[in-house]
């Protein structure tokens, strides 16, 4: 599995949305996507990608855009590469 | 055994309740990260005795609670250990007691970070790694003293107390999530803590007790054991007092 597949899995499965749905979706922008799916997510990312993320970090990671240039910049972890 | 095939983390292993804890814990099955400030001969023949006793892994883990970066270091050595984490117990605790009108800022400010702040931390990164399994026992180390006060220990109650009131808001926030967060509030317990307690508090404290004596840290640690085992599947948010009946 790629690191894309990996990342558009965690997010398909914690906040229950299509693959279609990804592009612009943004923390807060549809209901499932609370702080608690929050959490849920990071956990699944942090397993996934073997890194632990600090909490600036996770209020940082605010969109699912905004959350690949997270992992790049502050984990090495490149999603699109 | 209650806690076959689990594995926690408890800070403060070095002596007194996290000592308790720790070998309690290996004794009834589990494998358990054992966190103090420094490494010390004595410990490292503990935990290895300890380990070949029971067949169960002991790692030692060693940190400053002052120190943040130290904590995620813990944290991260934890997580890539791969271990399921299911229960975190944090003792780890200062005292630093002085009347209120002599008592520095710096004073408190220190108490709080090792008793509140720093356990705050690292809770936050174990949860991350309970919240992959959807189950988890977090036991917190509070105090009567945070619940009653007692005069001279306003640094220790209030970082105590704080103690307390995350309990029962990570309780709220957790239960859904399969994790389950409690605090045991001991008495006068015989560890090195109170045995700097001067005579006059001391004595204070033990004459409103039913049962006048010292506990000992095996005592809290058989409650903390009950509180982390699924033998409490249906207790949360709880703070119960391990004090023979003070107040």
């Amino acid at each position: 599995m790629t690191n894309l597949e990996k990342y558009d899995k965690a997010f398909i499965s914690n906040l229950k949305v299509t693959k279609d749905q990804l592009p612009g979706l943004k923390y807060r922008g549809l209901e499932a996507w609370d702080s608690v799916a929050h959490m849920d997510l990071i956990a699944d990312l942090e397993e996934s990608f073997d890194i632990m993320m600090e909490m600036k970090d996770i209020l940082d990671f605010n969109s699912y855009e905004h959350g690949k240039i997270v992992l790049k910049e502050v984990y090495g972890v490149d999603i699109e590469g | 055994m209650l806690l076959e095939n689990k594995t926690a983390v408890v800070t403060g292993c070095l002596q007194g309740i996290g000592r308790a804890v720790l070998d309690l814990f290996v004794r009834e099955g589990a494998d358990v990260f054992a966190c103090c400030q420094k490494e010390t001969e004595e410990f490292k023949e503990h935990v290895d005795a300890l380990s070949k006793e029971y067949g169960r892994e002991v790692i030692p883990v060693y940190f400053d609670l002052k120190d943040a970066d130290a904590i995620r270091d813990a944290a991260r050595t934890i997580q890539k250990s791969r271990k399921k984490i299911d229960m975190l117990i944090n003792v780890a605790g200062i005292a630093d007691d002085a009347y209120f009108q002599m008592m520095s800022m710096e004073s408190l400010k220190n108490t709080f970070e090792v008793n509140f702040f720093s356990q705050m931390l690292l809770t936050q990164y174990m949860v991350k790694l309970m919240l992959r399994n959807k189950k988890g026992s977090i036991v917190n180390v509070s105090s009567v003293i945070g619940l009653d006060g007692n005069a001279g220990q306003l640094a220790y109650s209030a970082s105590k107390a704080a103690m307390a009131a995350a309990t029962k808001t990570l309780s709220a926030e957790l239960a859904e999530k399969g994790i389950r967060v409690n605090a045991v509030a001991p008495g006068v317990i015989d560890t090195a803590m109170t045995s700097v307690l001067s005579e006059e508090i001391l004595d204070r404290q033990l004459r409103n007790a039913d049962i006048p004596r010292k506990g000992t840290p095996q005592e809290v640690a058989d409650v903390i054991l009950y509180l982390a085992s699924d033998r409490a599947s249906y207790v949360t948010g709880q703070i119960l007092r391990v004090d023979a009946g003070i107040g």
